[in-house]
C-alpha cells in the first residue's frame, strides 16, 4: 500500500533527523522532540504490525525511548518542583533539587552517549 | 501496557486502515477510560497511553477525514490534563515527608488536573459519535 509505505518512510526520517540534532546538540527541547517522534513512529508500526511487520526496528525505536526516559523524568520532576515548592519549605526541597539537577545532566549525557550509536536508516527486519 | 493488535486482514486501501485501526484503539480507550473514574494512578497512567495512541492514529489520518483534526487536538487536551497528574503522581512519591504545604498544593493541582480530564473526555466522546471514519456503539456504556 503506497499510503502506509510512504508514511512509514517520513515518520522513520523524522525520527532519524530528531536523533541528529540532538546528537549535534543535546538540549532538552531536541531531546523532547526525539521522544515525540520516536513515540509517533511507535505507534504507527505497532497499528499496522500486521499488514508491515518490523520487529527489529520497532526494537529499535522501543530502546532509542527507553534511553531517554530518565533524563526526561528528571528533567519534568525538576521544573514541576522549583515551581511547585512552598516557599517555606524551599530549604527542604534543596537536597532533592540538587539530587534532581545531577540526574538531569547525567541521564541527558547518557542519553546523548547512546543515542549517538542508534540508527532508524532502514524500515526492513522482522 | 501493550496496545491492542489491530486486526488487519484484507486491508488494500488507506480508509479500510484507518478505519480499523481507529476502531481498535478507540474501543481500546474506551475500556481504559475506567481508570479515569477511579482516579488512581495506574489507571490514569494507562488510560493516558491509550489516549496518545488515539490521538497519534488520529493525527495520521487527517489527511484521510478533515474531521479527525479537531477531535486529535481535543485528545492533545486531554493528554496534557491526564501528563499534569501523572507528573504530580511522580512528584509525590519522592517528596521529603516533611514538605506537607508542597504535598497538599500538587494534591490539590493532581485533583484538578483529574476534574479537567473527566470533562475533556466527555466532550471527546461527543466529538468521536461525529467522525465518519469511526464507527462506535452510541449507547453502549463506556465512561
Amino acid at each position: 500500500m503506497k499510503w502506509l509505505k510512504g508514511t512509514v518512510e517520513k515518520e522513520r526520517r523524522a525520527l532519524e533527523g530528531a536523533r541528529r540534532r540532538f546528537i549535534s546538540k543535546p538540549t532538552e527541547k531536541r531531546l523532547h522532540s526525539v521522544r515525540t517522534a520516536g513515540r509517533r513512529f511507535r505507534s504507527l508500526l505497532e497499528d499496522v504490525a500486521e499488514l508491515a511487520p518490523s520487529a527489529k526496528l520497532l526494537g529499535r525505536v522501543k530502546r532509542a525511548a527507553e534511553q531517554t526516559d530518565a533524563a526526561r523524568d528528571a528533567t519534568i520532576l525538576l521544573r514541576l518542583l522549583e515551581n511547585s515548592v512552598d516557599p517555606s519549605e524551599r530549604h527542604l526541597a534543596e537536597p532533592l533539587l540538587a539530587k534532581l539537577s545531577a540526574r538531569e545532566k547525567e541521564a541527558t549525557r547518557l542519553a546523548h552517549k547512546r543515542l549517538r550509536r542508534a540508527r532508524f536508516t532502514g524500515s526492513r527486519g522482522t | 501496557m501493550k496496545p491492542d493488535p489491530v486486526p488487519l486482514h484484507g486491508v488494500t486501501d488507506g480508509i479500510e486502515l484507518a478505519r480499523r485501526v481507529l476502531d481498535t484503539r478507540v474501543c481500546e480507550v474506551r475500556r481504559l477510560a475506567g481508570g479515569l473514574q477511579q482516579r488512581d494512578q495506574q489507571g490514569l497512567h494507562d488510560f493516558r497511553i491509550a489516549c496518545k495512541r488515539v490521538r497519534y492514529a488520529l493525527e495520521r489520518f487527517a489527511d484521510l477525514d478533515s474531521s479527525l483534526e479537531t477531535v486529535a487536538k481535543h485528545f492533545e487536551l486531554l493528554q496534557d490534563a491526564l501528563g499534569e497528574a501523572h507528573d504530580r503522581d511522580v512528584l509525590l512519591s519522592v517528596l521529603p515527608v516533611a514538605m506537607g504545604q508542597t504535598e497538599q498544593r500538587l494534591a490539590a493541582e493532581r485533583e484538578a488536573s483529574v476534574d479537567r480530564a473527566v470533562v475533556l473526555w466527555a466532550q471527546a466522546q461527543e466529538l468521536l459519535l461525529d467522525c465518519p471514519l469511526i464507527v462506535l456503539e452510541a449507547a453502549s456504556n463506556h465512561s
